[in-house]
């Protein structure tokens, strides 16, 4: 999932990756770096998804040399669109772009499976996502403080890896704002309580 | 019209054959598991011997190292005292047992309504029939009955899994029988082997097969399971020899490989 | 035309929708791992092939070479990940020629999931790729489908699951080299003695920081095949023939050079044969 926030974006994610019943990796990193301050959660397969992510994250590293100026996340979010709409029939890929740059601040944008792109306030997405419909609903609130954003994220995820058998292991979270991208980490050991910023 | 070329009308095109019916998925209750392992039964002239390996698998998974295939039949108790048939079953080790404590049942209750025990091509009978009473819900095994006949030959009768059943001097079953089977046709029945210097060409004199004595039979036993061990996945853990002679029944067990 | 032939494409997808089954690849049943440690990367395999329920290879080596410092083990279709893993070892070495740099473990793993994400799956590799390189120890895996991890410690292959269990119970984070290669090879064993796809021997493979690689070739045998019974030695004329001719070795030189080697077996052969005793 991934919020606007007062000052930037937050992006969250489960860290199970699944073959059938079996974990393939209970510490999988779902926030994939695609600029300096535009990330991306994955869902669906990962194969499709890291091909995907690797394509665009190319891309944008282009644009910043040839314009000597970072993309915006418009940009980004557009070119995921065009892969995952052009592609529809060979991805199953559910992507959320979220990114900050100076000119917009803050963006969520949202590519469920047939390739459409919606920009949102807010956007959930894979399989723990359709348990927290109605959480995230209730408790979202507009221009939600940097510890506010941190709490609803981490405890909407709380909430999907409860109910739902294909998330688990640790929540991983990325803030993004002005000042750059900030990694979290919160453990199942201590509840999701920590540690927090890891870098 | 007759015409060598074929003019149907076809939805698609690229395809040089009909269009398999793909797409249409039918999912259904399967009754039946391969649970692997392999048996082997051998007559001498005043012997019989089973043997099975131990292993029960599922896929590549093993349920358990120590599950035995070779049964005492109409026993006395629960440890088969008394008894003079044996009977191994491979296949699938649910219907291999439901079917042994079938037969079980049969043979006892023959012994206490004639007041002697079964004989083994009775018995032999007797099985044909219970397992083409479910000819078509079939006990899904491979079964090999053993005893001393009334002669007090070594008598083996093996089993299709719907009844059909022959009198043999050999028979590899389960899983590595294809391995098995062609060892045994040249080592019991001596398959493939002449007399050196007995003629020239069509002349040769084939060896004639002549019943082995129980060590030697023992050892062919031994050599046949520690080679299927190597080259067949289902087999291994422990091997099961059940020897029937006039004497009575001894069982012994030996360690094979667990890879 | 470089690449793959598709040229019996029409005919075997024919043959199949009539009801031909497709030819049997040696493969899958395998056991693979990795695990780091403080200087370098360890990573073991079994060392059994199988062609469905028949050993196919009892001694394999499923250790592949791609440079100097990066291996990496294989599960999976066997002819698959021979010529993947020799495929990207050749463009890894023109990368590093061209370049004039150690090739890295990273653009090794990047180039083998490229390749597979291409072929979608049907090239059915699965793969630990490890090595040593100038930004330091790199392990991942590598699915068929082009999907990629960064684990500390890794296991495929269909007896992955027993190795994990291994892993998951024993692993702590600051082994030594000592301590990684027995915890490999426990993982490997676990694999062969519980997944009946994986069996025989372990290969083990250490890629140490300024250290060269060491191929430890059959690590462990604890497979050992034992003595048979009896002895199948047969008399000489037991098998039936027809007819007889013989080529002396005078008629041969007319066809042949032949040259006479001295008596010694192990010379005359050159390099000695593999064999499976």
């Amino acid at each position: 999932m991934a919020i606007n926030f007062k000052d930037g974006v937050i992006l969250g994610a489960d860290s199970r990756t699944t073959t059938g019943a079996y974990i393939a990796n209970r510490v999988t990193d779902k926030l994939t770096q695609v600029h300096d301050t535009i990330w991306c959660c994955r869902s669906g397969s990962a194969a499709d998804t890291q091909a995907v992510a690797d394509i665009v994250s190319y891309h944008l590293n282009m644009y910043g040399v040839v314009n000597n100026e970072a993309p915006s996340t418009q940009v980004a979010a557009s070119l995921f669109q065009e892969l995952c709409y052009e592609n529809k029939d060979a991805l199953s890929a559910g992507i959320i772009i979220a990114g900050y740059d100076p000119r917009h601040g803050g963006q969520v944008y949202s590519i469920p499976l047939g390739g459409s792109l919606h920009k949102q306030s807010f956007a959930i997405g894979g399989s723990g996502s359709t348990y927290i419909y109605g959480y995230t609903d209730a408790h979202w609130k507009e221009n939600m403080t940097e510890e506010e954003g941190i709490n609803f994220v981490r405890s909407s995820l709380q909430e999907a890896i409860k109910w739902d058998g294909s998330s688990g292991g640790v929540i991983r979270m990325v803030v993004l704002t002005k000042k750059g991208a900030v990694r979290h980490l919160y453990l199942p050991d201590t509840n999701y309580t920590g540690p927090g910023v890891t870098n | 019209m007759t015409s060598l070329m074929d003019h149907q009308a076809r939805e698609t095109v690229g395809y040089s054959f009909s269009e398999s019916t793909a797409g249409v998925k039918q999912h259904g209750f399967y009754p039946y598991t391969d649970n692997g392992g392999s048996t082997l039964g051998i007559t001498g002239s005043d012997f019989a011997i089973l043997a099975g390996d131990t292993r029960s698998t599922s896929g590549y998974n093993i349920n358990s190292r120590m599950v035995p295939k070779v049964f005492k039949i109409g026993g006395d108790d629960e440890t088969g005292e008394g008894a003079n048939i044996i009977l191994s079953v491979v296949g699938f080790a649910a219907d291999g047992t439901a079917l042994k404590e079938r037969l079980d049942t049969v043979v006892k209750m023959y012994k206490y309504q004639h007041g002697k025990p079964m004989s083994v091509s009775a018995c032999a009978q007797r099985l044909s029939t219970i397992l083409y009473q479910k000819r078509f819900f079939p006990y899904y095994v491979h079964a090999i009955l053993a005893g001393l006949d009334e002669e007090g030959k070594g008598a083996l009768y093996s089993y299709d899994p719907v009844g059909s059943y022959e009198r043999e001097q050999c028979r590899a079953a389960g899983a590595a029988a294809s391995l098995i089977m062609p060892f045994l046709d040249n080592q019991v029945n001596f398959k493939n082997q002449y007399i050196p210097g007995s003629g020239e060409g069509h002349a040769l004199v084939a060896k004639k097969p002549e019943p082995l004595p129980l060590e030697t039979v023992k050892g062919l036993v031994r050599d046949a399971f520690t080679s299927a061990v190597e080259r067949h996945i289902e087999v291994g853990d422990n091997l099961q020899m059940v020897i029937i002679t006039k004497a009575g029944i001894e069982e012994v067990y030996h360690p094979l490989k667990k890879d | 035309m470089p690449g793959f032939d598709f040229s019996n494409y029409n005919r075997n997808a024919a043959l199949h929708a009539r009801g031909v089954p497709l030819p049997k690849a040696t493969s899958t049943g395998t056991t693979i791992v990795g695990c780091i440690y403080d200087n370098g990367v360890v990573i073991a395999a079994d060392t059994r092939a199988t062609s469905g329920p028949i050993v196919a290879d009892k001694n394999c080596e499923k250790l592949h070479y791609i440079a100097p410092k990066i291996w990496c083990a294989g599960a999976g279709t066997a002819a698959d990940t021979e010529f993947t893993t020799a495929l990207i070892s050749s463009n890894v070495e023109l990368h590093s020629l061209s370049t004039g740099r150690d090739p890295r473990v990273i653009t090794c793993m990047t180039m083998l999931k490229q390749h597979l994400f291409r072929y979608q799956g049907h090239i059915g590799a699965y793969l630990v790729v490890a090595g040593v390189d100038p930004t330091g120890v790199g392990l991942y895996t590598v699915h068929a489908h082009g999907s990629t991890d960064k684990l500390p410690y890794v296991t495929m292959g269909s007896g992955s699951l027993a190795a994990m269990s291994v892993f998951e119970s024993m692993w702590q984070p600051d082994l030594n080299k000592e301590g990684a290669i027995a915890l490999c090879s426990e993982a490997i064993k676990a694999g062969i003695f519980n997944d009946l796809g994986s069996g025989s021997n372990v290969d083990v493979c250490v890629i140490e920081k300024d250290k060269p690689t060491q191929l430890l070739r059959n690590y462990e045998k604890p497979n050992e095949r034992g003595e048979k019974e009896r002895n199948y030695r047969f008399p000489r004329g037991t098998t039936a023939w027809l007819n007889q001719k013989v080529i002396s070795k005078e008629d041969m030189k007319k066809y042949v050079t032949i040259e006479t080697l001295s008596g010694d077996d192990n010379l005359a052969a050159g390099e000695k044969m593999e064999v499976d005793v």
